[in-house]
């Protein structure tokens, strides 16, 4: 696997996640219930409190779930702290500031420059007053036109987030529902 | 990528096969070609590549520039004659007799056939031009991934300390006969230097020591000592205007690639030289709004984004930072401003609903 597939998506031993079922993620920050199956990734994640999930395999549709960033932690593990360090979040930041976190991460991590926002938009994530952020990318080496959604909230001065990212075509779609369904589905474990 | 991946193993199994690797790179550049991250604009093309032309003369028909938007500087050069220019670059050029030195520098090893010997040699650590404003993890970790980032055979082949003396003589020749100021290569490893002093000290670091992976280049501060002497009392032009002109068009794209990076001290430093040379004032304020914000200097963001107004993404800066400042009316006129001049922002519908009482 890809160097950079294994930073973002974490690599080791597939669990199969059975639908209709309620499962801690994220070291128990969230809970959530799918509404179909799902693999979840027994190795690392991206980053200390992330947690990996796929259909299909890595790359080709990858739920991440972040669970309780605090106030001063990145999003993701670092790369090259020394050199090019990731943003960090901050308890105070607005939506738009999240989503501004997560898009310089992806740069600074990926060295992408094709990173665009599509939609920010209030909505409720576990019950709270939470946002639904759309965005495309490409990462360098693969050059695959990727589309994301993702879920967050603050909650007590933490941050909690949900990804779904796969290819533009069609597996981005495809299991768009599915995400979905594991967001609406989601609570929080505060 | 593949292409990479099988000439990095190619290098390893058949280290006399030269067609085999021209093969290999023709095929990577191929694929270059019909990459996301290769800047098509035509004028920035013809900009780049004529001037590559003026310097390379004979050898200009052999060489192909690319254009990659990659927001480091490196600048890199194929066996095969494919040249790759990382839009970092530009923004770290502070004029063409600058981007000159650098495109000699490549165009020299493409004429003594560099690449080719290091590969014969075996040599197949990492290399481009110069790779100093690259994150070393960052390439570490997209080496074998990454062949239109990294940029085709030159990090195939890593030339040795002597090549890259012998093309910074070649380069300074070039430039000279250009009519540009030879002393244009050594300005950049000053600047290579100060900005990465200046990103250091934003972090609250020393600058790395040069090693690893640049072993192959000769440290910067020698490198600038030897360009200096090398290009004696003379000067020549430093076509500042005609550099300026060309980049006009490109500033918003490139500052706000840098912007996005997290590097709040080089990519200050980078600003007060763009300032410099007449880069765009409404855009270098809210660049300068931005950092400020990032770092909490929220009375330092406010005057920056007012002084860039009436800049569109200024407004959104100013609704984002008086929030923070208990402004909750400011903030609303800001987002209204914001959103009657980008009405189809992407963040409409977050912005809006963030002062709805």
């Amino acid at each position: 696997m890809p160097i950079l597939a294994l930073l973002l998506t974490g690599c080791g031993d597939y669990v199969l996640v059975p639908p209709g079922r309620a499962v801690g993620v994220a070291k128990a920050a969230m809970t959530v219930t799918p509404d179909r199956a799902w693999n979840r990734n027994g190795g690392l994640g991206p980053g200390k409190r992330a947690e990996s999930w796929t259909r299909d395999g890595a790359m080709l549709n990858d739920l991440t779930f972040y669970g309780g960033i605090a106030d001063g932690e990145t999003l993701f593990r670092e790369v090259d702290k020394r050199e090019a360090p990731l943003p960090r979040f901050a308890a105070g930041m607005s939506a738009p500031e999240i989503a501004e976190l997560l898009e310089r991460s992806y740069r600074v991590a990926t060295g992408t420059t094709l990173f665009a926002l599509d939609a920010l938009a209030p909505m409720p994530l576990a019950g709270q007053a939470g946002f639904v952020m759309r965005y495309r990318y490409t990462l360098p080496g693969d050059d695959v036109a990727r589309r994301g959604e993702a879920r967050g909230v603050v909650v007590g001065g933490r941050l909690y987030l949900l990804t779904y990212e796969a290819p533009a075509i069609h597996y981005f779609e495809r299991d768009l529902a599915a995400f979905r369904a594991v967001a609406d589905s989601a609570r929080l474990n505060t | 990528m593949k292409a990479l991946a099988t000439a990095l193993a190619l290098a390893q199994a058949m280290p006399g096969d030269e067609a085999g690797l021209r093969m290999q790179m023709d095929e990577a550049e191929r694929q270059l070609r019909t990459s996301p991250f290769v800047v098509a604009d035509p004028a920035l093309n013809a900009y780049v590549g004529g001037l590559v032309c003026r310097l390379a003369g004979p050898d200009c028909a052999a060489i192909r520039v690319h254009i990659v938007r990659t927001p480091y500087l490196n600048a890199s050069m194929a066996p095969n004659g494919a040249m790759i220019v990382w839009s970092g670059l530009f923004l770290r050029t502070a004029n063409e007799a600058e981007l000159a030195a650098v495109l000699g520098h490549e165009i020299a090893h493409y004429r003594a056939r560099h690449s080719l010997r290091a590969f014969r040699d075996h040599r197949r650590k990492a290399d481009g031009w110069a790779l100093l404003g690259l994150p070393v993890g960052l390439v570490a970790g997209n080496l074998g991934y990454s062949a239109v980032q990294v940029g085709l055979a030159a990090s195939l082949s890593a030339y040795s300390r002597e090549m890259e003396r012998e093309a910074d003589a070649a380069s300074i020749a070039l430039v000279r006969a250009g009519g540009y100021d030879p002393h244009a290569a050594a300005a950049i490893w000053s600047g290579v230097r100060a900005e990465r002093l200046a990103a250091a000290t934003a972090r609250g670091r020393k600058p790395r020591g040069e090693g690893g992976l640049f072993a192959s280049h000769p440290p910067s501060a020698e490198r600038e000592a030897t360009l200096t002497a090398l290009a004696g009392g003379e000067r020549g032009r430093d076509g500042a205007d005609i550099y300026a002109a060309a980049m006009a068009p490109h500033w918003r794209w490139l500052i706000e690639d840098q912007l996005r990076l997290n590097d709040p001290g080089g990519t200050a430093w980078l600003l007060d030289r763009i300032e410099a040379r007449g880069g765009p004032p409404d855009w270098i304020a809210y660049a300068r709004g931005e950092l400020a914000r990032g770092a909490g200097r929220l009375e330092d963001a406010v005057s920056a984004y007012r002084r860039a107004a009436p800049l569109p993404e200024a407004e959104r800066g100013l609704a984002l930072t008086l929030p923070h400042m208990g402004d909750r009316a400011g903030a609303q006129a800001a987002i209204d401003r914001y959103l009657t001049a980008r009405p189809d922002a992407p963040d409409a519908e977050m912005l809006r609903s963030m002062v709805t009482p």
